[in-house]
């Protein structure tokens, strides 16, 4: 096990991390901690690097450099001798098992029902009875609203329903963090809401997320905290209702009223 | 031609039986070639992947007639000429006819279905193995629980069509002297003279296997299209 770093009472922590894609940074030396229980909102100008952020998180994208730790231990890497060496596909994956991430594009499993997409992770994965995996499955869908549609296939789904589903999805692994990646982005304005009040549901009930969003009123009313990205780096972190109504800089307070302009 | 009809009918049906044996034994092996060449094709080790690309290249190039006659008069006399026992006793087998023609069909037909596997996994978008693994599933579990089921049901079709063509191909192997349907109607034709009647009563044989495996093609890939549509969600 890597030794325990970063603040004591952080869930998870960035160092300093960098990623390039080619010649352009998509992060630049960003330093993040999120505390257990805490709702981050990540906001910003679209190329500004957050889904990069949230991808290198659960090492979907490896980094360059810098360090993420969730849970006190290192993402995607082992220290030796003080160099960074790339982790086993073995210990990336059970870092996943501890992080649920949620997609634009929902990305459910078309070729099975609602409950197979929930009984997927936890079966094969976690290695938990059916039985098991039965209960949790509809304790999830029961927190979404959907345990009517637990044998529907995701295409017969609407849009908002298949997001409730791909949250449950993660909740099923009973992570320890959540990653909320522009969620709403690809939905019908009318059905956003149903998935903002599960996710807003989730922060009350403790859970630890990080969520990508362009839903300002969201960000507001829900996060603890909004972290303001802007060519891959973090330029503003602050508690919620002040980002809002105090902005650190004209440039994140013309973001926000062409926002709220629209 | 009735004449011929109700005295050949029982000889053509048993030739019918052993193209239609031959080819599903070829296709088995087609498809477990095609899974590994698929997998291998998308892997990551570049020694691999070049094995691969030439035996797609090599087997997509030369015709099966070719193949065949390489395969049966070839490789078992060679392998005793060269004096080599194991090896010898290895290709031994090829000289039963069958056998010559399975091996002969299943390699060059697993070189398309290589690339008909390899097109179907493709096909799947790269967000679903990126789903799979947020929820920790290693590369080759996401492979098996959500990305082959998937593309499976991409891959039926074209697999369908490549069962009838290797099918169609069996009547090669009466080259070989496979007591097929093709060779059946040759010796009813030496024996009766009906030249026409006895080839013509062939390709009826051929058309009604290939309109029946059609129809079941098409019946199996509707349902697997019918729960649910294979876009990406």
């Amino acid at each position: 096990m890597p030794p325990e770093r970063g603040l004591a009472s952080s869930i998870l922590s960035l160092d300093d991390v960098c990623k390039r894609f080619g010649e352009t940074p998509a992060l630049d030396h960003v330093c993040l901690a999120v505390h257990r229980g805490e709702t981050v909102a990540v906001v910003g100008p679209s190329g500004s690097g957050k889904t990069t952020l949230l991808r290198c998180i659960n090492f979907l994208i490896p980094y360059d450099s810098g360090r993420i730790y969730v849970n006190g231990s290192l993402i995607g890497y082992r220290e030796h001798g003080g160099r960074l060496v790339r982790d086993s596909e073995h210990n990336v994956n059970a870092a996943r098992k501890r992080i649920g991430m949620v997609f634009q594009r929902f990305n459910l499993f078309p070729h099975r029902t609602v409950l197979g997409n929930l009984l997927e992770g936890p079966v094969y994965v976690l290695k938990i009875s059916r039985e098991q995996a039965r209960k949790r499955a509809m304790t999830a869908l029961d927190l979404v609203g959907l345990t009517d549609k637990v044998n529907a296939y995701p295409d017969q789904l609407s849009g908002g329903q298949q997001q409730r589903v791909a949250i449950a999805r993660a909740l099923c692994m009973e992570p320890e963090l959540m990653l909320f990646d522009e969620v709403t982005s690809a939905l019908d304005p009318e059905l956003v809401t149903e998935v903002l009040s599960v996710m807003r549901r989730l922060a009350q009930e403790g859970m630890t997320m990080v969520v990508v969003t362009h839903e300002m009123s969201f960000a507001r009313d829900v996060a603890d905290r909004v972290v303001f990205m802007e060519q891959g780096r973090v330029i503003a972190e602050q508690p919620a209702r002040e980002f809002f109504e105090r902005p650190m800089t004209p440039r994140i307070a013309t973001f926000l009223s062409r926002l709220s302009a629209r | 031609m009735p004449g011929l009809v109700s005295s050949y009918l029982p000889m053509y049906l048993a030739g019918s039986l052993i193209g239609i044996w031959i080819t599903l034994i070829s296709m088995m092996m087609s498809i477990g070639i095609g899974l590994l060449g698929a997998l291998g094709r998308l892997s990551k080790g570049g020694l691999v992947r070049s094995v691969v690309a030439a035996y797609v290249a090599v087997f997509r190039g030369i015709p099966p007639l070719v193949l065949l006659y390489v395969v049966y008069f070839g490789l078992p006399t060679w392998a005793q000429d060269l004096g080599i026992r194991p090896l010898a006793d290895f290709l031994a087998p090829l000289n039963n006819r069958i056998f010559a023609a399975v091996i002969a069909f299943g390699i060059n037909s697993g070189a398309y279905s290589t690339e008909y596997i390899r097109a179907a996994i493709q096909s799947i978008h790269v967000e679903q193995m990126e789903a799979a693994q947020s929820l920790g599933m290693s590369y080759w579990l996401a492979m098996r629980r959500i990305i082959l089921p998937q593309a499976a049901r991409v891959a039926f079709p074209p697999l369908g069509n490549e069962f009838i063509t290797v099918l169609k191909g069996t009547s090669l192997a009466s080259v070989i002297g496979v007591t097929e349907l093709m060779r059946d109607a040759q010796l009813a034709a030496a024996a009766t003279f009906q030249n026409l009647a006895a080839y013509s009563l062939a390709a009826i044989f051929y058309v009604v296997m290939v309109v029946i495996l059609q129809s079941i093609v098409s019946f199996v890939e509707r349902r697997l299209t019918l729960v649910h549509t294979t876009s990406p969600s």
